[in-house]
């Protein structure tokens, strides 16, 4: 898990630029499915056919980042964020571009907090001769790719969202025997607002659909309100900002992750949203909820999980599949 | 091409109201196009298929302008307003406005010797303006208008200079133009079709873009390209990245904005053929804005979109300024990618 995780980690591929990481998770998953495509969008869809329920599982193959939008005179780059930044977390931090160019990210503001627009990259370059030969407009760069362990088996580094959740996804689809039709959509753009998971749901019209993303904790930070810790166990969702879970589902959730004995925690998410909401509202609509991983420092340099509830994801994904 | 533009420009369509402009395109194409080749949906888009064999490929381009609404007559004959789409207030006082039907107007501005400090540092509030339509009492206003009626910018279409052209709603009066003239072209045998081709003037782009969302539902396709005008700060203070891009460098191709990231592989593509026939193309150098392709992107199955625009100066005011040089490089780059196979997919 550790390894394959590494390497999903440390492939860059931001919001609509999903192509590269796309090709490693094929490679990973195309001996174990009996369809796989892509569709326009870039999302890949993996299929498992059955003949009970139609279910769909989704995990978001793109990170945040920047686009270059600029060369300055001086050879600095400009940029645009890509997804919600935490422009505190990112400053002076190393980036890397897709192409492999490194640099640091300089805030360029006094302020605590600085806005993306005052920020740029300095990759080293003289001037915008010798920039524009290595960085075009358009171009992306992320924070530097991380993975370290740290005590017990907590782990830091960037981006487990939501690479961690291709990386269950991927474990499942090699461990699950099921009756059930089982699509498995590896999706684009969910960090600019679930663009890919909605024509993907149109296009597979799932009964239920259950989305496998990073959640905060309410501790380390993240909102005090919130009862969700890491180590206790992946979480299924009832609500946050964007969706309000099928009550159905999460109960069935609850019944199946009880009779395997996983460990779970239930989440209400004070703020922000996953593929889950384009999935439950695409085509004619589905049954949804997510199986969240407990994330502390999400969107920033060094995202912190616990290597147990990655487990207990993964049991709780196939006992879905499976039992659902 | 620029007489259609103009005659496009000019005529009255705020979102929700494009049936005057949606008539003028159905003339001139009329004479071009089989009878049963052209769809007005319910939100009133006109969808016109051209045919072709190949990947389906949806041109678009909106057919409304940003406007106003009337939402309240005062006694003193007064009108308070909306404004339909995103409009600064800024650029509202004391412009010159005319209804649809035909009513002219000012909007309400306080002098400058009459405003308190405060008042001129806080700058103008459309809540605190009104459309004054010579009306001096509420009965004589409601002869002329009444709630619910639009109002658009009263502006007369000019060249100046070097190859500028100023008039109200050329967002997006010449992507609708660009769009008659392809399907002339077509007609005329001067495209070879490689696509299956059906070319979109939508409503609604002004107020979330829900025109373009019922069109894409209904057409589906594989691929799109939306011929837009681009907000940008081409003026003299605003330097580097901050212009957005250029007036007069060429056609915009896309690769970001705020409501799409677009396609790679497609952009490529008319990024190669535009390079390959000398046409003049630039990138946007800020990221900003967004059009009918965030929703064609992501609708039913999801497409290949990307967009090609015109740098438009003062843009969502009577006075949209664009470069006759972009609006030409438009109009050839989407001709030529018609003409020319699909990219070959990833």
């Amino acid at each position: 898990m550790r390894d394959l995780l590494k390497k999903l980690m440390y492939t860059p591929s931001v919001s609509g630029r999903e192509d590269r990481v796309r090709e490693v998770i094929y490679n990973e998953i195309k001996d174990y499915c009996d369809e796989i495509s892509t569709d326009a969008m870039g999302n890949l869809i993996a299929r498992k056919i059955g003949n009970g329920k139609k279910i769909m599982f989704c995990a978001h193959m793109d990170e945040i980042g920047f686009f270059a939008t600029y060369i300055t005179g001086d050879g600095d780059i400009k940029v645009s964020p890509v997804g919600g930044i935490n422009t505190l977390s990112a400053s002076h931090q190393c980036v890397v571009s897709e192409s492999g160019v490194r640099g640091v990210l300089v805030p360029n503001s006094s302020k605590d907090k600085p806005k993306c627009e005052d920020m740029y990259i300095d990759i080293g370059a003289k001037n915008k001769k010798q920039a524009e030969k290595i960085v075009k407009i358009g171009d992306f760069f992320v924070c530097e790719p991380k993975l370290e362990k740290l005590q017990n088996q907590r782990y830091i580094g960037r981006p487990f969202d939501d690479r961690v959740g291709c990386a269950i996804m991927i474990d499942a689809i090699k461990k699950v025997k099921s009756e059930n039709d089982l699509y498995f959509v590896f999706s684009v753009q969910e960090e600019v607002g679930g663009r890919g998971a909605k024509p993907a749901a149109f296009a597979i019209a799932p009964d239920y659909g259950i989305a496998i993303d990073v959640t905060m904790v309410g501790e380390k930070g993240g909102p005090g309100e919130m009862d969700v810790k890491l180590g206790r166990g992946c979480a299924i969702k009832i609500k946050d900002s964007s969706v309000i879970s099928s009550p159905e589902l999460v109960k069935k959730m609850r019944e199946i992750a009880m009779d395997g004995k996983i460990k779970y925690q239930d989440e209400i998410l004070p703020a922000g949203g996953t593929d889950a909401s384009p999935m439950q509202i695409a085509g004619r609509g589905a049954k949804v909820s997510v199986i969240s991983i407990p994330t502390a420092h999400i969107h920033t340099s060094c995202e912190m999980i616990d290597m147990f509830d990655v487990k207990e994801a993964v049991k709780l994904t196939v006992a879905l599949a499976e039992k659902l | 091409m620029k007489e259609l533009l103009k005659n496009l420009s000019l005529a009255f369509g705020p979102s929700g109201c494009e049936d005057a402009v949606r008539e003028l395109v159905y003339e001139e194409i009329k004479d071009y196009i089989d009878k049963d080749s052209a769809t007005v949906d319910a939100l009133g888009n006109l969808i016109v298929h051209m045919g072709g064999d190949g990947p389906k490929m949806m041109i678009c381009a909106h057919m409304d302008e940003v406007g106003f609404m009337v939402t309240g007559i005062g006694e003193n004959g007064s009108l308070k307003f909306g404004t339909v789409g995103g409009i600064d207030p800024i650029s509202l006082g004391a412009k010159r406005v005319i209804s649809e039907s035909g009513v002219r107007g000012a909007i309400s501005a306080k002098p400058i010797h009459l405003l308190t400090k405060e008042e001129r540092e806080a700058g103008p509030k459309i809540k605190n303006m009104t459309i004054d339509i010579g009306a001096d009492t509420r009965e004589e206003a409601e002869e002329l208008t009444f709630i619910g009626d639009y109002f658009t910018f009263d502006s007369g279409y000019e060249e100046y200079g070097n190859g500028y052209i100023k008039c109200k709603a050329l967002d997006d009066r010449l992507g609708c133009a660009i769009m008659c003239q392809l399907i002339k072209d077509i007609k005329n045998g001067a495209i070879d079709l490689k696509y299956d081709t059906y070319f979109a003037f939508t409503t609604r782009e002004e107020i979330g873009y829900s025109g373009a969302f019922s069109a894409s539902a209904r057409i589906n396709p594989d691929y799109a390209i939306v011929i837009e005008s681009k907000a940008v700060a081409d003026i003299y203070g605003v330097e580097g990245s901050k212009k957005v891009s250029v007036l007069g460098d060429g056609v915009i191709i896309s690769y970001a904005d705020r409501g799409t990231i677009y396609d790679r592989t497609l952009i490529s593509h008319i990024k190669r053929i535009a390079d390959e026939n000398e046409i003049k193309n630039q990138v946007n150098l800020y990221i900003s804005g967004g059009n009918d392709s965030a929703n064609i992107q992501k609708n039913a199955c999801g497409a290949r979109v990307s967009t090609l625009s015109c740098a438009s100066r003062y843009i969502h005011s009577q006075s949209d300024v664009i470069h006759e040089t972009d609006f030409f490089a438009a109009y050839e780059v989407v001709k030529k990618v018609l003409n020319e196979n699909p990219p070959t997919k990833e």
